[in-house]
């Protein structure tokens, strides 16, 4: 579970796609479009966006949907919820991981 | 000072945030936890929601313990599941009222009564739902499939907010998964989860639904504050005019 690997250009393009699809997604399920342009950096779960427990649901059963990532599976990696930054990069790792970005 | 409702029995309060505008004195009735966590909200719509919900809650549970809201001491009980240190808030006491509070949008709900409550309100989303059907109890989520649209978004919030109240009522939260037990399949009155569930009877534009602990069933709520009622005497500060 590290990082984005060395030499990973393509990878940190897909990371700000996924990015960008989540802010979309965001924005979606709270019906705010201010979400669109939340920095990387932003918290997510708590403080920040602090998104409360329908909208943090429909965030992770909609990346799931499209990317086909559980990010609340068996193994919850907190560390991957804190910002959007790091589910981004959470959700890049695993869809590389299964060979494709579809 | 109103009594803490008889088992089946809770006390509801509805407070549309809108007009409401906590000034420095009412913020100061909060705790440092409280205070630590207005602070860490990225947008003011979120950190005012917060800061009136607490507020409020304060102000309500002062009326039923005889404890200035700034006095109040919320404890976590510890979760059922995992014993993790955010379990159901309440205050300590053996013969304190519970309580649950619950705010969505310009909504806010106060529950209170003798035994374990929760409660959940929420916007009706606007946007598709299905997805959500993978987090439910899969005979839960068999019902779904077989509802047309849109029944089927309408039965989701439905769902979510009995759920959600269930989960505040044990302690457990969401973190724990929504799948383990069946909130809207099972036969009709049965407990869910340990729990008398109902719907409650909430603004235009949200749901809501409440748990009771254990089998007394849910016989009477009683709304002590309406959505439409203004003149709530509880935010002092703040008033436009001067």
């Amino acid at each position: 579970m590290s990082a984005a690997p060395d030499g990973a250009g393509p990878a940190d393009a897909a990371v700000t796609m996924i990015a960008d699809e989540v802010r979309h997604i965001l924005a979606e399920v709270t019906g705010r479009p201010e979400m669109l342009g939340i920095p990387p950096e932003m918290p997510l779960f708590g403080q920040g966006v602090a998104l409360d427990s329908l909208t943090g649901t429909l965030l992770l059963r909609e990346i799931r949907r499209r990317f086909d990532v559980d990010v609340a599976g068996e193994d919850l990696n907190l560390d991957a919820l804190a910002t959007l930054g790091t589910l981004a990069a959470f959700v890049g790792e695993q869809v590389v991981g299964d060979g494709g970005a579809g | 000072m109103p009594a803490v409702p008889p088992p089946g029995c809770a006390d509801l309060c509805w407070f549309d945030i809108r007009p409401i505008r906590p000034g420095p004195a009412d913020l100061a009735e909060l705790d440092q936890a409280e205070r630590a966590k207005a602070a860490a909200f990225a947008f003011a719509a979120d950190r005012h929601r917060y800061q009136a919900a607490h507020v409020l809650l304060r102000r309500v549970l002062s009326g039923y313990v005889g404890v200035p809201p700034a006095e109040l001491v919320v404890l976590r009980v510890p979760c059922p599941q995992c014993g993790g240190p955010d379990g159901r808030p309440a205050l300590p006491g053996a013969g304190s009222p519970h309580f649950s509070l619950a705010h969505s949008g310009d909504a806010v709900l106060v529950a209170i009564a003798g035994q374990p409550v929760g409660v959940d309100v929420e916007q009706e989303p606007q946007g598709c739902m299905c997805s959500m059907t993978s987090a439910m109890h899969p005979s839960d989520a068999a019902a779904m499939a077989a509802l047309p649209e849109p029944e089927r978004h309408e039965a989701i919030i439905r769902w979510w907010v009995r759920a959600e109240a269930v989960l505040k009522c044990t302690g457990e939260g969401i973190a724990h998964g929504l799948d383990c037990f069946p909130v809207i399949s099972g036969p009709a009155g049965a407990l869910v989860h340990g729990c008398s569930v109902d719907s409650v009877t909430a603004p235009p534009g949200y749901r809501a639904a409440i748990a009771l602990a254990g089998d007394t069933g849910i016989t009477r709520l009683t709304v002590r504050a309406a959505w439409d009622d203004r003149t709530w005497p509880v935010i002092t500060t703040g008033s436009p005019s001067h």
